[in-house]
């Protein structure tokens, strides 16, 4: 059942002031990226914002409209990118937009507005373990040849936690390969589940299916305990996201730290493990992942009351404790890199596109979000554009495709590739 | 619901394509919600039948002239913040003009920019700091549409000493009439730029607005150009943060003062002799007890409670904030100097703030980006704001006061959240002129049941503004105001009217926020 | 009974004129247009005298045509009738200073007070008046006000409509109208015990009818006192030229100056109005000066002087100019002395050849240079000397627009002389008018070509003109309303 009425305050305190629409006004910096809300950006109704979406769903909730198709092409174009929320809460205390969002795609499915495409990724995630329409049993191909331990037949300190895209792109999945290699090397005591792993299960909960991700987490719960390890670390943006904050606010605990893999990265860099010493002579700017950055966020959790405005503003998830510096911090560390910002980086980072479903089902939406994007980062002047998500770079990969631009995309594994003697 | 009629949606839909027309009542209520100046207990206001989305002034041209055509009632908005945006009854064309959203020029050296709707002043603003420039921001804050407030709003910002005021910032005008036709007002009428509002001749901006614009209700503002103002400060400011944890590099060349005096005399004095001095950028009332209440609203409910931190607060309740900024040190020493001077002699305190620890956070955030307004929602949710006519300064502390006095009735009534009522914010304009506002405002939460007492509240404020000669200012311009007001002020509500009848023949612009055509008011026509 | 009488049974017979002389002197003006004679000269010397007098012209469907000054060199075409029949609305009696607000730095005046009559009064609250420059001898505050004339500070100058604050009018209905913070609530006596002076010009409510007001040349009513806001006067001031052969040479550096808001006057003469002015010949003198002013204040005069000089010192230095004292022997100080105060008996644009005809519109400064280019290439396509070609450049509102003004200096006792003017002025205005020149205060035969350019505004204003003054008695035929 979705919780959406409980949500009706938050909904109720909305001052329809817009801000949810733009980069975070201390920050604005330019006419042309300005925006934040790709939503909004693309669709123009005020109904396409994050304060639009609350007034949506604050009309249903009181009968003054029904939810139908038109709705729910409303709700589902939008990547759940979080940049609303980050906006909203610089100022609001009250307000939960994300929250509000999620509980929307949870109607929409309780209620049978459904998208076909996402029905075929619940699929997929229902019958392989994955959301990309793949084979369960190929899940383990990506690591072939790498001699890492498997964690269904020993224990290890690190669980390393692929990911479905990672796991099956080709193109990708040498990015996976490289991190796992670089860490072992650095002295890492990790192993993966090979075709054991599963999905996290976050993108189920993202596209309404709340208790889907509930199956999923438990599977996991349970990989993290036979493996031993004392660490789960992810490539992966989207899990990342999971497995900090959704898993732990439905309930849900791993009972392990967890890690991205530029964290866990930096920390060797700073620790003097890893030394990247080969010069890269490039221009390069980072794009900060959603699912990294302000979605990052570990879930604040712990309030109970009633009434927001008197939750201490510790409680609130404003993005600021998503993981932004460790990624820089690898680009600085690699010799010869020109490491320029774009305009809207951050907890104020404009989403590539890809994520809350959009990609499956809106692909036109997703390459405009993402071109949008690149041209941010071209007007850097960058040769390359660095990220730390897959599902980023597939879209901005993709996208690029289209456009015929010749700017690179390179996961920040890939850049330390190049400084450590790889290509 | 009131619907339009397929035909007059069809024609629409010819003019704009499907994508930028919509019916759909989910959408619509995407208008039709409204808390702001909306002094009822609903935050939703009627919904419009269809909401349509232009690009070009001929499009909007086109669906004006369709209105008319089909007796369909419109209401146009920029970014939409505020009850005056949305149609006052069922069955009326919402005009969201977010597509039309380009700085059509910024010309560095006259210092001028031409902007459509959609631009908000922070945009603006930022495209300007790039050439040594900046607009006047509003105190509702950046994200307020440029045009909007020039061509259709009031216009009070903080920094209004070196950016006056925004109704009278205004140079060239693109102007959508309710008929249809279009109006350019000045040079670009002329097709000779954008750099002049006024004549050929008489000033046609005398009828776009006067203190407040018409909110909508005259048509609609499709080009706007506004000054720009010298700005002083880094063009490639360097800030952290989102808001509240703001952190800015600021040049030895800004130096922001908390100024304190003590009485309401004092400090209308020492604004004066200031304002006299030409040395600051800023120059604009603002208390401790109000940033407390901005910045940590809880903490503020438990801070107001002790009556020794009351007595501490209130002490320091005649309080501002002056800039002073510019490029030569020389001449900041010298501003400098000559502030100290005046506050000594006149029995004032300042403080400067650029000794203090986060000090970019109070520049950037409230000198330069007026960003904080928004965060007087925090408290409870809603809140309102009153007096705050534009008067000589002097008068717009005996507002203050007045003010401050008044609310404190209502605070004891629980009608609004207990500030220590303190006066919210206002300072002088333009330079040496020293006339200037000051407005108060007062947080609460919607949901008490109690917005007949809120009604009151402005009501009577309003009364006491006529009856202290405090002005025609934010308290007494509510719909429907003018019938009080009217006939007592030469009948300036006769004469509007008039205009609203020669130029909306078919009284299709919604006149909530205006008046209605003078054939529809019932009353003598004599002065 | 006649217009005259019914006339003087409101504002008596002694103030109801009709001497040949005096009404055939309103037949035309020192500028190019001629017109009507008027029927009579009437002066009213009260609000209430006003009112009635457009009452009774509403009922009879009597022209009215409103001026400030009875006497002196008219330049508008404004004051001249266009229809026949029409009632000379002298408001030159009604000259009192109503008010010197010291705190607020707002004066109120009465149509017939002059400049240098306001000088005087707010000179010993140690004020100064913010002004056009050098207006004649006769001119009325008011009447510069409502004609919206450039002022020589651009730093003061914040809007179109300053430094005019509210106004007291009749308009051509016969209804009272105040404008501004002067509407109320409250008397003007209450208003002035609660701290008010009526300075701002805004409202009331959601109209200014003071800018409608303004340039309209008495077309929609009759003012009867205006508020203007002043400055304080400076307790140093030193001026300064910068020498150019050309304007371009003078245009960063303006810009520059008006971006630091360093200067208080600040404006630019060809050395033709430089040598009118000064009472110098324009054959030694640069052919291009920016002349402008820096001061120092109530608080640290001598500081605050020395820190602009320096400041302008470096600017000049960096843009390659040189600010002096003194250029060709004359004092900038003097100069601006001279331009901050009204004319002597002699307005100075009559000084060199007894007649002048202006040629003036909006621009911005940076388009100033290809204007004067224009001037100078029809001035000698038709043979008019350059020695009389005056130029004043005023850079207003803080710089964000420019009125540019040619003075051409004619003498107007021979008709060749007229005629070659009058020749001049028209192509050179209709070159400028295609250039982008904006015509904001189309005077006389302008106003034709000016509103063919722009149907839209002139519908417009025939909707207001409609509802002010449905019967059309306000000045008939000026303007676009014929």
């Amino acid at each position: 059942m979705s919780n959406l009425a409980a949500l009706k305050k938050d909904m109720e305190a909305c001052s329809r002031c817009s801000l949810c629409k733009w980069v975070p006004m201390a920050q604005l910096k330019s006419w042309r990226f300005a925006k934040m809300c790709p939503s909004v950006d693309r669709f123009n109704f005020h109904i396409y914002s994050g304060g639009g979406k609350m007034i949506a769903a604050n009309s249903v909730l009181e009968g003054r409209s029904e939810l139908n198709d038109a709705v729910a092409d409303i709700v589902y174009n939008c990547q759940l990118c979080g940049a609303c929320q980050v906006a909203c809460q610089a100022y609001r205390d009250e307000i939960d937009l994300a929250d509000v969002l999620l509980e929307l795609r949870a109607k929409c499915v309780e209620e049978a507005y459904v998208v076909a495409e996402h029905l075929a990724m619940l699929d997929s995630m229902k019958k392989e373990d994955n959301t990309l329409g793949m084979k369960k049993q190929d899940r383990g191909d990506w690591a072939e040849g790498l001699d890492i331990p498997n964690v269904n037949t020993q224990e290890v300190q690190v669980l390393f936690h692929a990911g479905c895209q990672f796991s099956y792109d080709e193109e990708l999945r040498d990015t996976a390969r490289a991190w796992v290699t670089l860490l072992k090397n650095a002295g890492t005591d990790l192993g993966i589940a090979g075709k054991e792993e599963a999905c996290c299960g976050g993108r189920a909960f993202e596209i309404g299916y709340q208790g889907e991700m509930k199956n999923f987490a438990e599977d996991m719960a349970g990989r993290v305990k036979a493996s031993g390890a004392k660490l789960l670390l992810t490539p992966c943006s989207d899990c990342y996201y999971t497995f900090k904050y959704l898993y732990p606010k439905n309930g849900l605990d791993l009972c392990i730290p967890v890690l991205h893999t530029t964290e866990y990265t930096d920390q060797l860099i700073k620790k003097g493990r890893l030394q990247p010493k080969k010069s890269v002579p490039m221009r390069v700017t980072y794009h900060d992942p959603c699912h990294l950055g302000r979605r990052g966020e570990i879930y604040k959790g712990g309030w109970t009351g009633d009434d927001k405005l008197e939750r201490p503003v510790r409680f609130k998830q404003t993005g600021s404790l998503g993981i932004f510096e460790p990624p820089r911090d690898i680009i600085r560390s690699v010799p010869g890199v020109d490491f320029v910002e774009m305009e809207r980086i951050r907890e104020w980072s404009w989403c590539c596109g890809a994520g809350g479903g959009v990609y499956e089902a809106f692909p036109e939406f997703a390459e405009w979000t993402a071109a949008d994007r690149l041209q941010e980062a071209k007007d850097t002047g960058a040769e390359a554009l660095v990220t730390a998500c897959p599902w980023c770079e597939r879209l901005f990969k993709d996208t690029l495709e289209q456009t015929g631009d010749d700017l690179k995309v390179l996961d920040v594994m890939d850049l330390l590739t190049l400084s450590l003697g790889g290509k | 619901m009131k619907q339009l009629s397929s035909e007059v949606y069809k024609e629409l839909e010819g003019v704009l394509g499907p994508e930028n027309v919509s019916q759909e009542p989910a959408v619509l209520d995407g208008y039709s919600w409204q808390p702001i100046f909306n002094i009822t207990s609903e935050k939703w206001r009627p919904r419009p039948a269809a909401v349509v989305l232009p690009q070009t002034t001929e499009e909007v041209s086109e669906i004006v002239k369709l209105c008319n055509k089909h007796k369909v009632k419109f209401k146009p908005h920029s970014t939409g913040w505020a009850a005056w945006g949305s149609p006052s009854e069922e069955g009326e064309l919402q005009i969201d003009l977010r597509r039309m959203n380009r700085i059509v020029e910024l010309d560095e050296k006259n210092k001028f920019a031409v902007v459509e709707p959609y631009v908000c002043c922070g945009q603006l603003q930022a495209e300007a700091i790039k050439k040594g420039l900046t607009c006047h921001i509003i105190g509702a804050g950046p994200n307020t549409s440029a045009l909007a407030s020039a061509t259709s709003g009031w216009g009070y910002g903080g920094t209004g000493t070196s950016t006056g005021y925004s109704g009278r910032n205004v140079l060239g005008v693109e102007w959508v009439l309710p008929n249809g036709d279009v109006l350019k007002l000045g040079s670009p009428g002329s097709d000779a730029g954008w750099f002049s509002g006024e004549g050929p001749g008489p000033g046609l901006r005398g009828i776009m607005r006067g203190f407040s614009g018409a909110h909508g209700s005259m048509g609609v503002f499709t080009k706007c150009a506004v000054k720009l103002f010298p700005y002083y400060g880094p063009k490639e400011p360097k800030v952290e943060g989102v808001l509240l944890d703001a952190r800015a590099e600021v040049p030895k060349t800004e130096k922001l003062f908390y100024l304190m005096a003590p009485s309401y005399e004092k400090f209308a004095d020492v604004c004066y002799k200031i304002g006299n001095a030409e040395v600051a950028n800023w120059v604009c009332r603002g208390t401790m007890a109000a940033a407390i209440g901005l910045l940590v609203p809880r903490a503020a409910k438990t801070i107001y409670t002790s009556p020794a931190i009351r007595a501490l607060l209130k002490s320091f309740q005649h309080q501002g904030n002056v800039l002073l900024s510019s490029e030569s040190e020389r001449e900041v020493a010298y501003q400098e100097k000559v502030l100290r001077k005046i506050v000594r002699e006149t029995g004032c305190i300042v403080v400067d703030t650029s000794k203090l620890p986060n000090y970019g956070f109070f520049w950037w955030v409230f000198a330069v980006r007026s960003i904080p307004t928004a965060l007087t929602f925090r408290e409870g949710g809603d809140f309102l704001t009153s007096y705050g006519s534009p008067v000589e300064y002097d008068n717009a502390i005996l507002q203050a006061r007045d003010a401050t006095e008044y609310k404190q009735k209502f605070i004891d009534e629980g009608v609004f959240f207990d500030d220590t009522s303190d006066i919210g914010w206002g300072g002088i304009y333009e330079g040496t002129a020293n006339w200037g506002h000051c407005e108060m405002a007062a947080m609460f939460k919607r949901s008490d049941g109690r917005a007949d007492d809120r009604s009151r509240y402005l009501e009577e404020s309003a009364k006491s503004t006529e009856e202290n000669a405090l002005g025609l200012g934010l308290s007494n311009l509510p719909p429907g105001a003018w019938k009080i007001y009217g006939p007592k002020l030469y009948n300036y509500h006769l004469w509007q009217a008039s205009l609203k009848k020669a130029f909306d023949p078919n009284s299709v612009g919604d006149e909530e926020f205006y008046v209605p055509s003078i054939d529809e008011i019932e009353e003598p026509q004599e002065a | 009974m006649g217009k005259k009488d019914e006339l003087a049974t409101i504002v008596g017979k002694e103030r109801v004129l009709t001497d040949q002389a005096i009404l055939e002197g309103f037949q035309s003006d020192s500028s190019l247009v001629s017109g009507e004679a008027p029927e009579c000269v009437v002066q009213p010397r009260s609000l209430e005298d006003v009112q009635w007098l457009v009452r009774l012209a509403n009922e009879k469907g009597w022209p009215l045509l409103p001026c400030s000054s009875s006497d002196g060199p008219r330049f508008g075409g404004d004051t001249v009738p266009k229809v026949a029949g029409a009632v000379i609305v002298d408001l030159s009696q009604m000259n009192s200073i109503l008010r010197v607000d010291k705190r607020n730095k707002v004066a109120m005046v009465e149509p017939g007070v002059t400049f240098g009559e306001l000088i005087r009064e707010v000179d010993k609250e140690g004020l100064r008046v913010e002004m056009p420059m050098m207006p004649k001898k006769e001119k009325s505050v008011l009447a510069s006000l409502l004609e919206r004339e450039p002022t020589t500070a651009p730093k003061y100058n914040w809007d179109a409509c300053d430094p005019m604050c509210c106004l007291e009018l009749i308009l051509g209905t016969g209804d009272m109208f105040r404008t501004g913070n002067a509407a109320g609530p409250g008397t003007l006596e209450e208003q002035w015990a609660a701290g008010q002076a009526q300075k701002v010009a805004m409202g009331p409510a959601q109209t200014d009818m003071g800018r409608i007001m303004q340039g309209a040349q008495g077309t929609m009513g009759i003012a009867t006192w205006a508020t203007i806001k002043l400055e304080l006067k400076p307790e140093l001031r030193k001026g300064f030229f910068v020498a150019a052969d050309r304007p371009e040479g003078l245009m960063d550096f303006t810009y520059k100056l008006l971006w630091r808001k360093l200067p208080d006057v600040c404006l630019l003469l060809n050395n033709v109005d430089l040598a009118a002015i000064y009472g110098a010949d324009p054959a030694g003198l640069p052919p291009w000066v920016l002349v402008y002013s820096i001061s120092g204040l109530e608080h640290l005069p001598e500081e605050r002087l020395r820190y602009l000089e320096e400041d302008v010192a470096e600017i000049a230095e960096a843009f390659q100019v040189e600010p002096m004292q003194y250029v060709a022997g004359l004092s900038a100080d003097r100069l601006v002395d001279i331009i901050t105060k009204p004319s002597g008996e002699t307005y100075w644009k009559l000084g060199p050849t007894g007649g002048c005809q202006d040629l003036f519109f909006l621009t911005t400064l940076d388009q100033t240079p290809g204007f004067v280019e224009v001037l100078e290439a029809e001035a000698e396509a038709q043979g008019f000397s350059r020695d009389k070609l005056g130029t004043y450049i005023q850079p207003i509102r803080h710089g964000t627009g420019c009125h540019l003004e040619f003075n051409l200096m004619v003498d107007p006792r021979l008709p060749e002389e007229v005629e070659q003017v009058g020749a001049l002025f028209e192509s050179a205005a209709q070159k400028c008018m295609d250039k982008g020149g904006f015509f904001s205060r189309p005077y006389g035969s302008l106003a034709d070509r000016v509103y063919e350019k722009c149907p839209d505004t002139v519908s417009a204003l025939k909707k207001v003109k409609g509802i002010l003054d449905p019967q059309g008695i306000m000045n008939p035929g000026k303007l676009c309303f014929s």
